[in-house]
């Protein structure tokens, strides 16, 4: 047993020289989904490579918490441009501006905490539903609302709000009682802040009757 | 001199129990060994920790080819952050199945070939965890304290960056469904409206009645019923001329923007 751990599948591995990016040559030897495999490895490696490069010396990622603040400043920043180009009913910069904010914060590196990330992008997705609602662009704002529900579900009536009105706005009334549902379930019956979930969700039992009646 | 002959008997006689039993044991144990060798293995070949031995060992191969310089450091650093993740994403499974397993094996609905395979496997991720941690000390002391907190963010990251693709594809067919969906209505409503118009002179009073219709087909706010009228107008000037779709916009904004914001 204690030769097992030495034991490995070698593969001959090419590094390049000046980009430090590894690579498998082709070679006969493998199928081609196990070079897929080992190539997708690869690729995954030489982007961790890059990412842990731009770190300081000793090049290792720092332990999850604390956070380095930069990127949260930058992503609140953005995000306080998007809600003002909102008030300002500029809906498209919002839209833009949100969508930057995301971008950086999908690109947040994997080491930070996995919270952080959901509770930050589940207020931007949030966000860029209702701009993307204020435009009528329904199925944009429902694949924002969708991910904010997803990366926070508890607290989040406003995007399960959002999720519901989507799709009642694009007759899919069944999915959206489906979606107001969980809302509510999740927010807790009673709760002051299902109130409105309660409100559409009745709104959109009415209209699925009378689409059914017709 | 006495002594010796007569102890000879038993000296012997121990010499065989011994003897036997020492083979015995070596036997058994050979072949228990090789029982469980022949078990198939828990999980599949470990891929980053392959790759990491690879660039390991790539050093002295390059040498002998031409003057490629060593595999950097911090590229054995990510292959071994690699191999941390996947070692997690191990980890976690042989966890969440322990429980459901010993269960069933109590049960006696599993054999105890897979008990045995199992715990080999819990024995391997046991010494790979505890050979990573070894290794980033090597690299940067009291990395092995973090290297397995930094692995268990990458993972969820990775697993929540999926999720986010996922969605996101969704999008696509999301708008052509929709498009489709607007086109259909659309077209009905233009149906309807020709066979108004066709049918009757009076299209002034008639065309009030497909818009109300529309309210029944069409995409309308499903709020109160002043809503859904001022939504049914709204589309019947959809109809009729496409750019002023935009003016109506707004207001359906508007509406919408009460619903708060942080």
């Amino acid at each position: 047993m204690a030769s097992e751990i030495d034991l490995y599948n070698q593969y001959p591995l090419h590094m390049d020289p000046a980009t430090k990016a590894i690579t498998l040559p082709q070679s006969s030897a493998y199928t081609t989904t196990q070079q897929n495999t080992v190539t997708n490895e690869l690729n995954e490696l030489n982007t961790l490579h890059r990412a842990l490069l731009s770190l300081d010396p000793p090049n290792i990622p720092p332990p999850p918490l604390p956070v380095n603040p930069k990127r949260s400043a930058q992503i609140t920043k953005l995000r306080e441009s998007a809600n003002t180009a909102f008030r300002k009913n500029n809906y498209a910069e919002a839209i833009r501006l949100y969508t930057f904010a995301i971008d950086m914060g999908v690109t947040r590196p994997g080491w930070e905490p996995v919270t952080l990330a959901r509770e930050e992008l589940a207020g931007l997705y949030g966000n860029r539903a209702q701009a993307q609602m204020a435009l009528q662009a329904w199925p944009e704002g429902l694949v924002d609302a969708k991910l904010s529900v997803d990366s926070k579900p508890m607290g989040n009536v406003k995007a399960w709000w959002r999720v519901g009105k989507c799709l009642a706005e694009m007759t899919r009334y069944e999915e959206a009682k489906g979606f107001l549902n969980k809302g509510i379930e999740l927010e807790g019956q009673g709760a002051d802040s299902a109130k409105e979930l309660i409100a559409l969700l009745i709104d959109v039992n009415a209209a699925l009757k009378r689409v059914q009646g017709a | 001199m006495v002594n010796w002959l007569s102890l000879a008997v038993p000296l012997a006689y121990l010499g065989v129990l011994i003897g036997s039993l020492a083979t015995f044991s070596s036997l058994y144990r050979k072949r228990k060994a090789q029982k469980a060798m022949s078990l198939e293995p828990w999980f599949p070949a470990h891929l980053q920790r392959d790759i990491y031995f690879s660039l390991l060992h790539l050093d002295p191969s390059s040498q002998s080819e031409k003057k490629t310089p060593n595999v950097p450091e911090s590229v054995q650093k990510a292959a071994l952050l690699r191999r941390a993740t996947e070692d997690i994403r191990r980890v976690m499974t042989l966890r969440n199945q322990k429980q459901a397993l010993s269960v069933l094996l109590q049960r006696g609905s599993v054999g105890d070939d897979l008990w045995q395979r199992f715990m080999r496997a819990e024995k391997e991720m046991e010494e790979e965890v505890r050979d990573v941690v070894s290794e980033a000390n090597a690299y940067t002391p009291n990395w092995g304290q973090t290297i397995f907190q930094s692995a268990n963010e990458m993972m969820n990251n990775e697993i929540y960056r999926q999720r986010i693709k996922e969605h996101e594809d969704k999008l696509d067919e999301e708008r052509v469904w929709w498009e489709k969906k607007r086109t259909s209505v659309k077209e009905s409503f233009m149906k309807e409206l020709n066979e108004d118009e066709t049918s009757s002179p009076q299209t002034q009073s008639q065309t009030q009645s497909p818009a109300a219709k529309a309210s029944e087909i069409a995409p309308a706010t499903p709020a109160k019923t002043a809503a859904s009228v001022q939504g049914s107008d709204d589309d019947a000037v959809l109809v009729e001329a496409d750019p002023s779709s935009n003016q109506a916009s707004p207001s359906g904004g508007k509406k919408k923007k009460g619903k708060g914001k942080k």
